[in-house]
């Protein structure tokens, strides 16, 4: 079944990427959806904005039958009718029933995601009643009998000449492909079915406690129409869509249309409660309260926090996955990484499976999620639940269980590597064609080789040139920096040592645990973490510094997740997470090093590593250490937007689509003139480095800390 | 200050917001811009203020309407429960089914609104939208922010999609310090 599952998903990816008008439209859109984003968001507080939503989605999730018992006694008393649907089958089977027996024959519908999560559409044709969807958008869609590819413009993969063609057919003559034109036809087309319509179906924004009543955020008009026109209106309600107050409801408001679409406000926000008049005498009004997976979700303690989501899109506006292959690929009924999590409680494991290892993890959807919601933390446990579920492949279990658990056999068959790859690298440091079936992975970027000898086997004989250190500092090496950049160890003593620091390399670390952890093998990552917390604490460094922002965030993030609820171990980590600390900011912040000797005159690009802008916050220091030494920094176009690289990402699981990513970064690189591009992160190097070489592009891909001790040099 | 702010903000979505001297003036400025029946359903402010006698002269003017005629209008009007200056936008209870008719299906719709009653931002428009929640056991209250747009073909902004095409607030001191009426 999932080698079936694998083999369609591939054929999707495939064609998507196939289709570079649909990229260049969701590149476009991405650019245009931060600028509008910045301005509507401009002089607010946004982190502080989406605090306070996330604070109080929580309070709803937590006391949540008391704001749903609230919610129904309001909204009875306001002459609503309640219906608790604990599945799709429910609300759909309600919604027909109802639509039967009130003999209804023509439905209009406003956009809802929950009706397309539980295929109302299916349900009430199937009972024989017509439904026309009709935002602009979902029209579209529906007479191209497809799904929604974005959560708030559901049209976005399609082109006006599709549109047209679309039209033509149903209004039997050619519409041409012009879009004020084309808008105006579906007004026309519309209007009768407003008029005609015996029911109206709407989705809610938010269902506030405190009033009983819905509001629905829209742009068009047609959410004012559904509602107002037919006699009956049956709004269908997600219950995580409760709020307990209209001031709480502001607080959604506040963030919803700024974060979605970069407006202020829609043009219209309706607050709709009970029975309101209608022609002669009252509108019925039925709300259908969804749960669908929604309370599972609520009792998951690593996944919870994906109940806050306010469905603005905005993690698709910002994915680098998504921007390439849309939300046809990522995506089942909700796309992108909300969609992710919610296709998994709402849809079932399987339907989730492949998209969860379809995200790189460039935290770009967390860093602009208005609900606070650590959206990569929670895709990566779905990725350890699919691990546990589905396993992760015999090659890689034997690679994590045997081999990297044991450090010894591990770093020795590294060292083998080196002596192995001799016949390829022909001694050269990188490898740009690779034999027979491995020639795929050097067709599009260079490979390092590994070092004839790891940094481990150089220490004792690099020299520390320090008197009465100021700090002692271990350093994490990471498996990049150790087996395949050991120069940036070098480089990395020079530059401590300059600032009154001692370095050391702690011979017992392992592998941060990170290709481990992301593949699904939680296992192996807490053995690895074990190991490198030991190691690292050994001699009570004052700092331990990293080159790699990946280990950083392990370091930091992950083995006080896996060890956290262990008494031997808990202690420990939280003190190794502490000391942890990148080498930008351990100069910038607490070596207080703001100018170096500027011999060097450079033109320096600085693209920011995911985990390190996004992950440990660090993105002013090096740019401000570049300068401070003498280069001219010089920004390119989006800076902190991922390389592609993504660990096996780039190797193993998804090649293509990191491929073309590292395309789109190489273009930006190049644009600015700079002649090196550079970076905190040794597997960014690998990405873009290797990419740079191959197009036999004159720019040079450092690491920061390189470029820092070149200016160091005499 | 504040109504400098809304009108701006207003403009910006592509309202037009237009100082008016009197009633009168209000008349001639919707009159020059409609073609066909006028819907006014019952507005406390502007029957006060003796809008229908003065617009009825000008226009066909139609104060009782059902579905049907109401898309078939050229216009409707509105008062205003109050303004948000930040975004722009008018507040309305639109309960009654003739509000929602006038202001939905018709291409353009005319607001009229007293200028002290625009308050700052949306924070400070809560209070009043809890009050408005307390006139009747059932409500419809519409934010409107500028006339119906959509972007779903190509992202393209386009106007007039399902609701009016155009939106015009016409500012007029000593209509109504009533946030409770429209």
């Amino acid at each position: 079944m999932s080698k079936q599952r694998s083999r369609e998903y591939r054929q999707r990816v495939n064609q998507a990427l196939a289709t570079p008008r649909l990229q260049q439209a969701l590149h476009a859109f991405g650019d245009a959806y931060l600028l509008a984003r910045e301005n509507a968001l401009a002089g607010r507080d946004f982190d502080k904005l989406r605090q306070a939503v996330g604070e109080m989605k929580d309070e709803v999730r937590v006391n949540h039958q008391h704001y749903i018992d609230q919610f129904i006694t309001n909204a009875k008393a306001a002459g609503a009718t309640i219906f608790i649907a604990k599945t799709a089958e429910e609300a759909n089977r309600y919604i027909a029933d109802l639509a039967e027996e009130k003999k209804c024959r023509l439905a209009v519908k406003s956009k809802s995601m929950a009706s397309e999560e539980i295929h109302l559409n299916r349900a009430l044709e199937t009972a024989g009643v017509e439904t026309v969807e009709t935002d602009l958008g979902e029209w579209i869609i529906q007479l191209a009998g497809q799904r929604p590819s974005h959560m708030v413009m559901p049209a976005i993969h399609m082109f006006r000449d599709e549109v047209a063609e679309l039209f033509s057919k149903k209004t039997g003559q050619q519409e041409p492909d012009d879009i004020e034109h084309l808008v105006e036809v579906a007004r026309q087309q519309l209007r009768r079915s407003y008029l005609e319509a015996d029911i109206g179906i709407s989705g809610a924004n938010v269902a506030v406690a405190e009033t009983g009543g819905i509001a629905l955020v829209t742009n068009e008009g047609n959410a004012r129409l559904v509602t107002t026109l037919p006699k009956i209106h049956v709004a269908l309600v997600g219950i995580e869509k409760l709020v307990p107050t209209l001031d709480d409801a502001q607080s959604v408001l506040e963030v919803l249309p700024r974060n979605a679409t970069g407006q202020q406000i829609t043009s219209y926000v309706s607050w709709i409660r009970g029975a309101v008049p209608c022609g002669e005498g009252k509108k019925e009004l039925h709300i259908v309260l969804l749960d669908n997976g929604r309370s599972a979700l609520a009792e998951s303690p690593h996944c919870k926090d994906a109940l806050r989501c306010v469905k603005c899109g905005a993690c698709a506006n910002v994915c680098p996955i998504y921007q390439t292959v849309g939300g046809h690929v990522f995506g089942h009924i909700y796309i992108s990484a909300i969609g992710i999590i919610l296709t998994a409680f709402f849809h079932g494991l399987d339907q989730a499976a492949e998209l969860v290892r379809a995200c790189i993890g460039c935290r770009a959807c967390v860093a602009v999620c208005p609900s606070n919601i650590d959206l990569e933390n929670i895709i990566l446990h779905l990725r350890e639940v699919i691990g546990e579920e589905e396993g992760i492949g015999t090659g890689k279990a034997l690679v994590f269980k045997k081999v990297m658990r044991n450090r010894k056999l591990f770093h020795s068959l590294l060292r083998a590597g080196s002596k192995l790859q001799k016949p390829v690298t022909k001694g050269e440091r990188t490898i740009r064609h690779l034999p027979l079936f491995f020639s795929s992975l050097t067709e599009w970027r260079s490979l390092p080789a590994i070092a004839a000898t790891p940094l481990r086997d150089q220490w004792q004989t690099i020299e520390q040139r320090v008197e009465q250190a100021r700090y002692k500092v271990a350093f994490f090496a990471g498996c990049l920096n150790d087996f395949v950049y050991p120069e940036l160890g070098r480089d990395l003593v020079k530059v401590l040592n300059r600032f009154g620091c001692e370095v050391t390399l702690p011979l017992e670390q392992n592998c941060c645990g990170v290709p481990a952890l992301y593949s699904g093998d939680k296992e192996t990552a807490t053995v690895l973490a074990q190991q490198n917390v030991a190691a690292m604490l050994e001699g009570e460094p004052d700092f331990i510094v990293t080159t790699c922002p990946t280990c950083t965030m392990s370091l930091q993030r992950d083995f006080l997740e896996l060890l956290g609820d262990n008494p031997a171990w808990a202690e420990k980590a939280a003190m190794l997470a502490e000391k942890t600390i990148d080498i930008s900011r351990l100069l910038h912040e607490k070596l207080g090093v703001d100018a170096l000797p500027k011999t060097v005159n450079r033109k320096v690009t600085y693209h920011d590593s995911c985990h390190l802008k996004r992950g440990a916050g660090v993105w002013q220091e090096p740019r401000a250490l570049l300068a401070a030494s003498g280069n001219e920094v010089v920004e390119m176009a989006h800076a902190d937007r991922c390389c592609g690289f993504g660990g096996s990402y780039s190797f193993t699981s998804h090649p293509d689509i990191a491929r073309r990513i590292l395309t789109d970064k190489l273009n930006d690189i190049e644009a600015t003139g700079a002649d090196c591009v550079a970076m905190d992160c040794p597997g960014c190097m690998l990405q873009i480095g290797g990419g740079l070489e191959k197009a036999d592009s004159p720019v040079r891909a450092a690491h920061t800390i390189s470029l820092l001790a070149e200016s160091l040099d005499d | 200050m504040t109504v400098e702010r809304f009108r701006q903000a207003a403009e910006n979505v592509g309202t037009a917001v237009v100082p008016v001297a009197d009633i009168g003036d209000a008349c001639r400025y919707i009159a020059g811009r409609c073609d066909g029946p006028v819907l006014l359903p019952s507005q406390p402010s502007l029957e006060r203020g003796g809008l229908s006698a003065e617009l009825e002269q000008q226009v066909k003017l139609l104060t009782a309407f059902d579905k049907s005629a109401a898309e078939q209008a050229a216009a409707g009007i509105s008062g205003a429960n109050f303004g948000i200056a930040e975004t722009g936008t008018i507040v309305l209870e639109s309960s009654a089914e003739p509000v929602r008719l006038a202001t939905t299906l018709p291409p353009k719709h005319f607001v009229l609104i007293d200028p002290a009653k625009i308050v700052a931002d949306g924070r400070a428009a809560v209070p009043y939208l809890q009050n408005l929640h307390h006139l009747a056991p059932q409500s419809f209250i519409a934010y409107i922010t500028g006339p119906s747009r959509t972007a779903d073909i190509e992202r393209v902004l386009t106007i007039g999609v399902h609701g009016p095409k155009e939106l015009h607030i016409l500012l007029l001191d000593n209509l109504s310090s009533d946030f409770m009426e429209s």
